[in-house]
């Protein structure tokens, strides 16, 4: 069934990027012809097959040494920040009101 | 008068420089001079970066003169895909949400091209986060294909791709998710490699999509990219995925393929779309392959169909997980004037994406739902068995395939809008992504109808990249072609 254009709203929001109104009817025909040319995935017969989620399939839980190594210096990684205060990122209000 | 490098290999150049034809300073200018004449053609780069790359080539010479040994890559220049970290730059994805991005620190795989004595002349210019096959998405605005300004230098590092074919640069790296390094290499008439899955280490690019990213060489000649192989290759403990690896990468080149078997995929070559002359150039190259001793052997691969849907389903889910990091708050694009939260996030993504972003974004987020999650997510990992196996079983038999890079020349700027038609374009390359395999895309002269590079795709098992190599630069040397996109004698010429 066709993805309505309620549900790519509820998909937009989940993913947390604004869709203007106008744009809704286009972005709906796009991924609906997007995920009806994944059908080809439903046609196999997969029964008893495992996934492969990896290309390198043996790896798991690749650890190093619990040691301390240097990384970036605090005012380096703040450098790209859109804002920032004492030190730290800075962000508008989470929960609403006046911050 | 100055140094032309357009139609020098990083081979002649550092040879150049060894034996004291030339320094590495005038390398780098004759590397500035070719992109001041050729870049505001072509518009392969996001950035250059002239002073970088003429403060590396002053060390070199200064090596040169300490009589200290240089590495085979000392002073080559070369350019670097707009999704890999370099301190010096800004790594912008082609992106409205990372125009402003300063790196800070390399990838490692810019460190290792560094530390071997490249010459960083610049950013390349893609598609906006590797989405495209055209490098039409940039917000930066397309880049042009050398051998014909009007058509798309494929993609999504078309940039790397048409930064070499102009002869702006000898090598140029790109990275490669679904055939973003062989398609456009096949467009633009270049060699583009894509190794197995864990050879380079992927520390500091970009992700798109992490089981299927991986780095790879641009160069005007086989013997070049595997220079560049031999300072990319290997273990990197910021990349758990990366892989020991020792190989000599140029070690067998001159070895031929006599007694070799080399596998063709019926289902492959006669699948609907692919162009008549694609096929000629492919038949040519199975003649030359047999010429050589080579036996051609007819292989299956019974689950072949199903990658494309199987890369369209792991790579968007991928690519939702790893762009969720765009929040605005740390670093990227943040839309000014919101109270809260949330607002300001979706507001900030909704302008810091562009369209195919957003669209593959959203895909990603609807495959991995509660619900849909097995009804493709899970038969898509479970088909990337089928095909690894597949490949595993051609393999025992073979030891390459040869199939089109892709199934058609490079096309108009502007001539393929719709996003599906788009991923077509990738039919041939896509399999190898989902299991691992490397291959390279080899340049096999002018398409007989459409007068535009055509490329092959030689493909080899897991961790056979070597062999690869091997196989492409024999049968580079059954052809006579011109490696450099006749724009650059001409630009010379009208000097």
């Amino acid at each position: 069934m066709p993805l309505s254009e309620k549900d790519v709203r509820a998909i937009a929001d989940y993913a947390r990027i604004g869709i203007a109104d106008e744009d809704l009817p286009q972005m709906t025909e796009d991924l609906n012809n997007m995920i009806s040319s994944l059908d080809a995935i439903k046609e196999f017969d997969l029964e008893g097959v495992e996934p492969t989620f990896h290309p390198i399939g043996d790896l798991s839980n690749v650890l190093r040494e619990d040691v301390v190594a240097p990384s970036l210096p605090r005012e380096v990684a703040l450098s790209d920040a859109a804002e920032t205060e004492d030190g730290q990122f800075r962000v508008p209000s989470i929960l609403g009101g006046d911050q | 008068m100055a140094l032309d490098i357009t139609q020098m290999s990083a081979r002649q150049i550092h040879a150049g420089i060894q034996d004291g034809s030339f320094s590495a300073v005038e390398v780098a200018q004759g590397a500035i001079d070719a992109i001041e004449a050729l870049e505001p053609q072509v518009h392969a780069f996001i950035q250059t970066t002239p002073e970088l790359a003429l403060k590396a080539a002053r060390a070199v010479d200064a090596d040169r003169a300490a009589g200290r040994e240089l590495s085979p890559l000392a002073g080559v220049p070369i350019a670097f895909k707009d999704n890999m970290n370099e301190m010096g730059t800004r790594t912008t994805c082609g992106s409205k949400m990372l125009a402003n991005y300063e790196s800070l620190y390399d990838a490692t795989v810019v460190e290792r091209m560094l530390a071997a004595g490249c010459l960083p002349l610049g950013k390349t210019n893609m598609d906006e986060f590797a989405f495209g096959s055209s490098t039409e998405t940039s917000f930066f605005g397309p880049t042009c294909n050398p051998w014909d300004l009007d058509r798309v230098p494929g993609g999504s590092s078309g940039g790397s791709a048409a930064s070499v074919a102009a002869g702006m640069v000898p090598l140029s790296l790109g990275s490669d998710t679904g055939g973003s390094i062989r398609q456009p290499a096949s467009f633009c008439g270049v060699v583009g490699f894509k190794p197995t899955y864990g050879v380079v280490s992927r520390y500091g690019i970009v992700a798109f999509g992490s089981s299927l990213d991986q780095v790879g060489p641009f160069g005007r000649s086989v013997g070049d990219v595997a220079l560049a192989m031999n300072a990319l290759a290997g273990r990197d403990p910021r990349d758990c995925t990366s892989q020991e690896c020792a190989i000599d990468f140029t070690a067998n080149l001159d070895e031929g393929v006599e007694g070799m078997r080399i596998g063709v995929v019926p289902a492959m070559n006669e699948a609907e779309g692919v162009q008549p002359e694609v096929i000629a150039a492919l038949n040519e190259a199975l003649d030359h392959l047999r010429g050589l001793g080579a036996q051609i052997v007819e292989v299956e691969l019974p689950h072949i169909d199903a990658a494309m849907a199987a890369y369209y389903v792991i790579g968007p889910c991928e690519a939702f997980s790893n762009l969720s990091r765009f929040d605005a708050v740390r670093y990227g694009y943040r839309d000014p004037g919101h109270a809260d939260l949330s607002s300001m996030e979706d507001a900030s993504r909704a302008v810091g994406f562009g369209t195919e972003a957003r669209r593959r974004i959203l895909v990603g987020s609807y495959l991995l739902s509660s619900g849909v999650y097995d009804e493709y997510y899970l038969p898509a990992q479970k088909v990337r068995t089928l095909i690894t196996q597949d490949f595993r079983e051609a393999f025992s038999k073979v030891d390459a395939i040869v199939s089109p890079t892709s199934p058609r020349t490079a096309f108009k700027l502007g001539e393929v809008s719709d996003p599906v038609s788009m991923h077509l374009s990738d039919l041939f390359t896509i399999a190898i992504n989902v299991a691992g395999n490397g291959g390279l895309s080899l340049p096999v002269g002018l398409g007989r109808d459409t007068q535009l590079p055509v490329s092959v795709q030689i493909l080899g098992p897991q961790f056979g990249d070597d062999r690869i190599l091997r196989v492409a630069s024999a049968l580079e040397g059954c052809y006579d072609i011109a490696r450099t996109a006749p724009l650059a004698a001409a630009a010379k010429g009208g000097e």
